[in-house]
């Protein structure tokens, strides 16, 4: 007889959101089991051997004030540590860091073995389990039932993946691993709409192959800054990567060849990632262009594999060397893994809640790049969000949800429930309306209460904070009740003189003393909450108008067909969507205005109607 | 949602085009407020009472001439459309006269209504219910998004071009910067220089849309026309003809008028101000030297003049002289005092410039004083598709200001060294804006504009 074992919650699949989610959900006290294909490959990084990035390392600061792991791992692992936009202002810095990915992935099951209330469990997982629209646990291939009454599903590329290069294709979930057909298969049984997407990623390359002297060195920062709040140990960097070009010849070569591509010659059907284009993609769409960018990464200290950033590819095998030996110093590069393109289902992410549950099945979550994101640090944050909304849906607490102006985590939820996807979803700084707000220097002061509240920001951790948050207020007032002579012989106080572009919180310091010794970090908080101060308190108040509208609840019980002078496409647009209020009805995609106001109009009354009752 | 709304809103309430009624509405804790620095009852002890109409004048502020006649009701709250204070001001139906009101309104301190304000303000209020829901439907889906169409098609064809230019040159702008913050290892950095330049364009394509719209007739404020000639023709005489009641003094002495007067009057449905200048002969006065220097810098920036002549007299160079000084403006000939013996070789004096109208007219009589009117009416009043873009002309220039702050904004942002993320803020702001006059449809903005697809002032 097959086993059966019973858990308080399952998380099916073991990447970055998976990971996240296990650990929010056990952490929180609740008995978690993760299962994953294959346990060697524990928050594997299936593309580029790096965490951060404009938006990216946005979230993954976020992740790390709510108490993730992302945060932490990618500092324990760090090889190569940069903050970019340097040059600009502090909401658009963010960090990035190459990882070593052998490193990152074996730190992680470490960390996880070492959870309480954690299970890891290998394993092949072929169906939710459903009775009355509510899952039960999940059934492996094996014929093992595991039971429980909430399911976080994570399967990343694996649910049908089939990876091309060429015109020749094959079953699977990332190289060399096993595709969730079945699984696949099971979800649209059980009622959820999937459609295809693609992505892919580059070769990998010997490093003694490769002749450096052509390449232009990208060193790390002299000064790294950590991802995480709690990251105490000084950071170093350990590699360089390099920066190189293509050229008319590597092009040529393509545009020879685009009828072997299985994405031109019409074999692939997925949406591509248009953030994140493939060689011959950037060659076809932007003809003019003599040259294109890429990057050497490499992918760990204990290995010579060398990730070229910049040239995702699924030609076939031949092309891809023919590529190589078309740039200097790569001519001669031997590949240790070929680029090859991968494509695989997603659900439609409109079927959700913005707790991550799906609406058709209770207790059931997705997360991650199965709701059609592309990107670890988005996989990650959803998991987080859908380990947290679950664990409190089970304590019976209130769900946890963000709003688009508190955090990057929130636009992308709210982009992809309001939205949908139509291609892989990749998170953009401009894609949130209050980009002066959500910095990477106050992700805490947005967010670590919250962490520490739900239970996932350990006290020490939490007192730590405060007393950085007593020190900023400390230097906030100094800056405001301090006064110097300006060089117009006016008396102002310095914060004025610091709101200037040109003067930093090191120059301030020059006028007056100030008996506390900031951090770097502190004083890139202190130094954006005085130049963006007058921007925070005009979003502030707009933010509290919209908030009062976009506030008024939609109840479940709303039948939109009853609603006069709606369309037939409006009515459908809303019951597929569900917003629960005035704001999301407003960001379905394709509701006019109009309908908005009908709607809140029709609300008003029901609700004036109700009352009279 | 009680204390959202603090300030109060006034917008022309009723159709646009000629009717013969037009009605400006208040709404808001001040409306009566503003309403009396704007409106002064015709008896002057009368009392404004709550409901009851009341017969008075539209004043412009600090001046003492009126320029409309009014009705005014007051509607104190709660029992009202938006369940605030409100006062509805009734007058003639010109689009002109109902914008001038607004105007006036607004420098009183109101603010110009958002379309649909007045209904989202009774909304909010819980003011509307089912039946009057459904009934709002049928005007939403009726005629909002016709409105904001028709609004934009109204432009005419070149100005709507190049507000969409506008549009693509702000976006395309922001789309490099953006791209060069989210990318910053892909060198797509774009220099200073070029984005000062790119701003500095758009604003200046933006500056000179509001100026086309001023100058593509400020009939808000009324077409200048003045009366000019040398002295001693009969100006003042004409001039009170003309507003049919005494307000320039009038003597057989030439240089009586030795400064100007100023009125506004009401040809057909629009609003002139008509200036009555000193003689432009040879001044004796010191006075009248100052008068006449005045007036002739009036002259110089009027949209018309009423060249008048003394038709009982021969032709002198002055009157020669004159009819070349305005040889580039909209001038009508006028042979005055036709009542007496002729001397003047009328036809003569108009082969001087052809293309002008002519009249002989007597202004002390009356004679042809109509005609002159009709005339005058059929030379400046724009036609009627015309008037139909200058009525949805203050809101649209009000939104071309505010875009034109924004990018000026940005101007200054960039100018005194400040990052890309924070001008481009400014820059942000100014893509719904141009949403707003496109009449393009914004799902992700606060409810207020959801309603800007009523009809204004609804």
């Amino acid at each position: 007889m097959n086993s059966t074992e019973e858990y308080d919650v399952l998380v099916i699949g073991a990447g970055h959101a998976g990971c996240e989610a296990a650990c929010a959900t056990s952490t929180m006290g609740l008995k978690t089991c993760l299962v994953t294909i294959h346990l060697e490959t524990v928050a594997q990084m299936s593309c580029n051997p790096a965490i951060g990035g404009l938006a990216k390392g946005h979230l993954v600061r976020e992740i790390d004030a709510l108490g993730g792991l992302m945060g932490l791992l990618a500092d324990e692992t760090g090889i190569q540590f940069r903050l970019l936009n340097r040059s600009r202002g502090g909401a658009v810095q963010a960090p990035r860091a190459q990882s070593d990915k052998a490193l990152y992935r074996l730190t992680m099951k470490n960390w996880l073995e070492k959870v309480p209330n954690l299970t890891l469990f290998q394993g092949i997982v072929t169906e939710i389990l459903i009775k009355n629209n509510k899952t039960f646990g999940v059934m492996t291939l094996e014929g093992n039932r595991l039971l429980s009454n909430t399911v976080i599903l994570t399967p990343g590329t694996f649910l049908k993946g089939v990876i091309h290069m060429g015109l020749h294709s094959y079953s699977a979930g990332r190289a060399n691993e096993p595709a969730s057909v079945e699984l696949a298969e099971n979800l649209k049984k059980i009622g959820l709409k999937t459609f295809r997407l693609k992505t892919g990623t580059p070769m990998r390359l010997h490093k003694d192959t490769i002749d450096w002297r052509q390449f232009k060195p990208q060193p790390g920062d002299e000064k790294p800054i950590p991802f995480s709040f709690r990251t105490q140990r000084k950071l170093e960097n350990k590699i360089v990567c390099y920066i190189g070009y293509t050229n008319q010849k590597t092009h040529e070569v393509i545009r020879n060849n685009l009828n072997k591509s299985p994405l031109y010659s019409g074999k692939i059907t997925g949406i591509g990632i248009r953030y994140c284009p493939s060689i011959e993609d950037k060659v076809v769409k932007f003809p003019h262009h003599q040259r294109h960018q890429f990057f050497l990464e490499p992918e760990g200290l204990e290995t010579a594999e060398i990730y070229v950033n910049g040239v995702s590819s699924s030609l076939p095998l031949e092309v891809q060397k023919e590529i190589l030996r078309s740039i200097p110093g790569l001519d001669q590069a031997k590949m240790f893994r070929p680029a090859y393109g991968i494509e695989y289902d997603a659900v439609l992410p409109t079927q959700l809640y913005h707790t991550l549950e799906t609406r058709h099945i209770k207790n059931l979550y997705l997360a991650g790049q199965i709701n059609g994101t592309s990107g670890y640090e988005e996989a990650a944050a959803q998991g987080l969000m859908a380990g947290i909304n679950a664990a409190l849906k089970i304590k019976g607490g209130k769900p946890f949800l963000l709003n688009r102006h508190e955090a990057y985590i929130a636009v992308l939820i709210d982009d992809l429930i309001t939205k949908g996807v139509e291609e892989p979803y990749r998170l953009f700084t401009s894609r949130a309306e209050y980009r002066l707000l959500l910095r990477i220097d106050n992700a805490d002061k947005r967010l670590t209460p919250q962490g520490f509240k739900l239970g996932l920001i350990k006290e020490k951790d939490y007192e730590a904070y405060q007393k950085k948050q007593e020190k900023i207020k400390k230097a906030m007032h100094f800056l405001q009740q301090e006064k110097m002579i300006n060089e117009k012989r006016e008396k102002i106080s310095l914060k004025d003189f610091l709101k200037k572009p040109e003067v930093q919180f090191k120059t301030v310091l020059e006028y007056k003393k100030f008996n506390e010794r900031l951090s770097d970090e502190e004083i890139r908080h202190v130094e954006s909450e005085v130049k963006y101060e007058g921007y925070i308190k005009k979003q502030g108040k707009e933010i509290a108008r919209i908030r009062k509208i976009d506030g008024e609840k939609i109840p479940e019980s709303t039948d939109f067909r009853e609603i006069p002078g709606f369309t037939g496409e409006v009515i459908e647009k809303l019951a597929k969507a569900r917003p629960k209020n005035i704001g999301e009805a407003k960001k379905i995609p394709g509701m006019t205005p109009a309908a908005v106001v009908n709607l809140h109009i029709y609300l008003k009354c029901q609700r004036g109607k109700n009352h009279k009752k | 949602m009680k204390g959202m709304f603090e300030d109060t809103i006034i917008a022309v309430s009723t159709p646009f085009g000629s009717g013969g009624l037009g009605i400006v509405r208040l709404s808001g804790r001040k409306s009566l407020s503003i309403a009396k620095k704007i409106f002064k009852p015709k008896k002057n002890k009368a009392k404004i009472r709550p409901l009851r109409p009341i017969l008075g004048n539209l004043y412009h502020l600090g001046r003492k001439e009126f320029f409309e006649e009014a009705y005014l009701i007051y509607f104190p709250q709660p029992r009202t459309y938006t369940r605030e204070d409100m006062v509805e001001i009734s007058c003639h139906g010109s689009p002109v006269i109902l914008e001038e009101a607004v105007r006036l309104g607004i420098k009183a301190g109101a603010r110009h209504a958002n379309p649909g304000e007045f209904t989202l303000r009774a909304y909010l209020k819980g003011r509307i219910d089912m039946l009057q829901a459904t009934a709002i439907n049928d005007i939403i889906q009726a005629s909002s998004y016709k409105q904001a169409k028709i609004s934009f098609d109204q432009l005419e064809g070149s100005l709507s071009r190049k507000i969409s230019s506008i549009r693509s040159q702000i976006i395309h702008l922001l789309s490099q910067i953006e791209a060069s913050i989210e990318f910053p290892d892909e060198g797509l950095r774009i220099s200073i220089k070029q984005i000062a330049k790119t701003i500095k364009d758009a604003v200046l394509s933006v500056k000179k849309l509001i100026e086309s719209f001023n100058l593509g007739k400020t009939l808000a404020e009324g077409l200048t026309l003045v009366i000019a000639g040398r002295t001693n023709v009969g100006k003042s005489t004409l001039f009170n003809s003309l507003l049919e009641k005494e307000r320039a003094i009038v003597t057989p002495y030439p240089g009586t008028t030795r400064d100007y007067l100023r009125e506004s009057i009401k040809i057909g449905d629009s609003l002139f101000t008509l200036i009555d200048t000193a003689g432009m002969g040879r001044p004796i006065h010191p006075v009248e030297k100052e008068g006449i220097k005045r007036g002739k810098n009036l002259a110089s920036q009027a949209d018309g003049i009423l060249l008048l002549f003394d038709a009982s007299q021969k032709e002198t160079p002055e009157d020669l002289r004159l009819i070349k000084k305005f040889k580039d403006k909209k001038t009508i000939f006028l042979f005055n005092k036709i009542d007496l013996p002729q001397k003047m070789k009328k036809v003569k004096v108009q082969n001087e410039k052809k293309s002008w109208s002519a009249l002989e007219i007597s202004a002390l009589k009356g004679t042809n004083i109509d005609d002159l009117k009709e005339m005058i009416h059929d030379l400046f009043v724009p036609n009627q598709k015309q008037e139909e873009e200058v009525v949805l002309h203050l809101r649209q220039k009000l939104i071309l200001e505010d875009i034109s702050n924004c990018l000026t904004e940005a101007q200054r942002l960039l100018e005194g060294g400040y990052p890309e993320e924070v001008y481009s803020e400014e820059i942000r702001k100014s893509i719904p804006l141009i949403g707003q006059l496109t009449g393009e449809i914004r799902t992700d903005d606060i409810i207020e504009d959801i309603f800007s697809r009523f009809c204004v002032g609804k």
